[in-house]
């Protein structure tokens, strides 16, 4: 599952081992279409990878934090760390295949 | 949602030859792009080298093609298509904001001649600060400072657009003729050199000055291939086919000159004809499953 937080519930993501946070907006073409293969991934990687999504609307402060200025940004955060980050929508085999690069 | 059997993308010889193949073979089709055809067709001044054509112009090769469309009954849907997800077992096709997407099982992308190289600074800063879409990414720019370069009258429409949202746009267009836009944007005849900026793209340098900006939008009629579709292979700014047009994407298959050299009409058709072919065959063997 895929966790959506607001701004107040950011420490979530930071107790994660190893987490993605999902900047998203309900007006986003690519939001709504990566938003699936998200779920999907949770669903696989249940226990391994923490998955969170926030609307950049809803949480404006958490956006500007990390700078966000487009939609979708992926950022992956290692011990409440970001350890790297992914723009724009990318198809399932290969949003697998970087987030289990992040795993080994 | 209706899903379509096939989506086309291009309406140049590639495209249109695998329409026709399509509707030949019973499938449901969607054909985007330009409703007065590509204008590779209708700029050509005389073609020697088109089977059942000879000596024609561009302009009456444009309408023998629109001849042959309509006696097959194939509609065309107007516009540009901005995006399109490779969603694993369907593909999603947008052409505007949130709601103008259409689905498809198979896609064959026929959009011809990819760009060879854009604006300094352009690859760096897609997707921080630069965007091929104003309709689909105007909100982020509410109450910014914004700058469109327009390469045709179109894009005009999209610039107005965005002034509803942001605080300026300015408006630089890439072609001679009269500029009719919003009030509140203001129209810059100069020629864009260079993106440049730091973490984002803040300055667009141009021959004739340099503009402080928050969002830049780069508006062509053509988006390089693994822009338009994340995920896809090139090979060099061509995208990379198979003998059967496929791409590595499956489901997805390429015709024309977006799979490289030589740049004809006819090799243009042929491959639209085995690219319809092929995604026929990949709907065949899907639904045997
Ligand atoms: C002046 C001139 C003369 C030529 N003379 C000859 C000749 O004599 N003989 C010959 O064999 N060849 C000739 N060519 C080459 C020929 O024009 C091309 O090889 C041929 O048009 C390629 O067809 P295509 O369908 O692959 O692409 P194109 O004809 O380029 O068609 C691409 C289509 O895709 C559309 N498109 C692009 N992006 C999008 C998008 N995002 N969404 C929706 N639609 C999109 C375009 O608007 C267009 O309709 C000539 C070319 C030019 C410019």
């Amino acid at each position: 599952m895929v966790k959506v937080i607001s701004e107040a519930e950011y420490g979530q993501v930071q107790e994660c081992p190893l987490a993605v946070l999902d900047f998203s907006a309900t007006w986003c073409g690519p939001c709504k279409m990566i938003a699936p293969i998200l779920e999907k991934l949770s669903e696989e990687m249940k226990g391994k990878v923490g998955f969170f999504k926030t609307d950049v609307d809803a949480s404006p402060g958490l956006a500007a934090r990390f700078g966000i200025q487009n939609i979708p940004t992926l950022v992956i955060l290692k011990n409440g760390e970001e350890a790297g980050r992914e723009m724009g929508f990318k198809p399932e085999p290969l949003l697998r295949s970087i987030l289990e690069g992040y795993l080994n | 949602m209706k899903r379509y059997d096939i989506a086309i993308i291009g309406t140049g010889p590639a495209g249109l030859e695998a329409a026709l193949t399509a509707q030949a073979r019973n499938r449901s089709l969607l054909l985007i792009g330009p409703d007065g055809l590509s204008p590779k067709i209708s700029k050509a001044d005389s073609i020697r080298n088109y089977l059942g054509l000879p000596d024609v112009s561009g302009p009456a090769m444009r309408a023998a093609f629109l001849e042959h469309l309509e006696s097959a009954g194939i509609r065309i849907t107007g516009g540009q298509v901005k995006n399109i997800y490779a969603m694993g077992d369907y593909f999603a096709v947008q052409t505007g904001g949130i709601d103008s997407m259409y689905e498809a099982e198979t896609l064959i992308l026929a959009t011809g001649l990819p760009l060879s190289k854009g604006l300094p600074g352009e690859d760096r800063f897609l997707g921080r600060g630069v965007s091929y879409c104003a309709t689909c990414d105007a909100a982020l720019y509410r109450g910014k400072k914004t700058a469109v370069i327009g390469y045709t009258p179109k894009e005009e429409g999209e610039a107005d657009f965005l002034s509803e949202l942001a605080d300026e746009v300015l408006y630089f267009p890439q072609y001679s003729g009269d500029v009719r836009t919003a009030p509140a944007v203001k129209v810059i005849r100069e020629k864009p050199v260079e993106i440049a900026g730091e973490k984002s793209a803040r300055i667009l340098k141009t021959d004739g000055g340099e503009y402080e900006t928050d969002g830049i939008f780069i508006l062509r009629e053509t988006i390089a291939p693994d822009k338009l579709m994340p995920g896809l292979e090139l090979e060099g700014n061509h995208v990379k086919v198979g003998p059967r047009m496929e791409t590595n994407i499956p489901g997805c298959f390429a015709a024309g000159d977006i799979t490289g050299p030589p740049y004809q009409y006819i090799k243009a058709a042929g491959q639209g004809n085995v690219a319809a072919l092929s995604a026929a065959a990949f709907l065949a063997a899907k639904q045997k499953q």
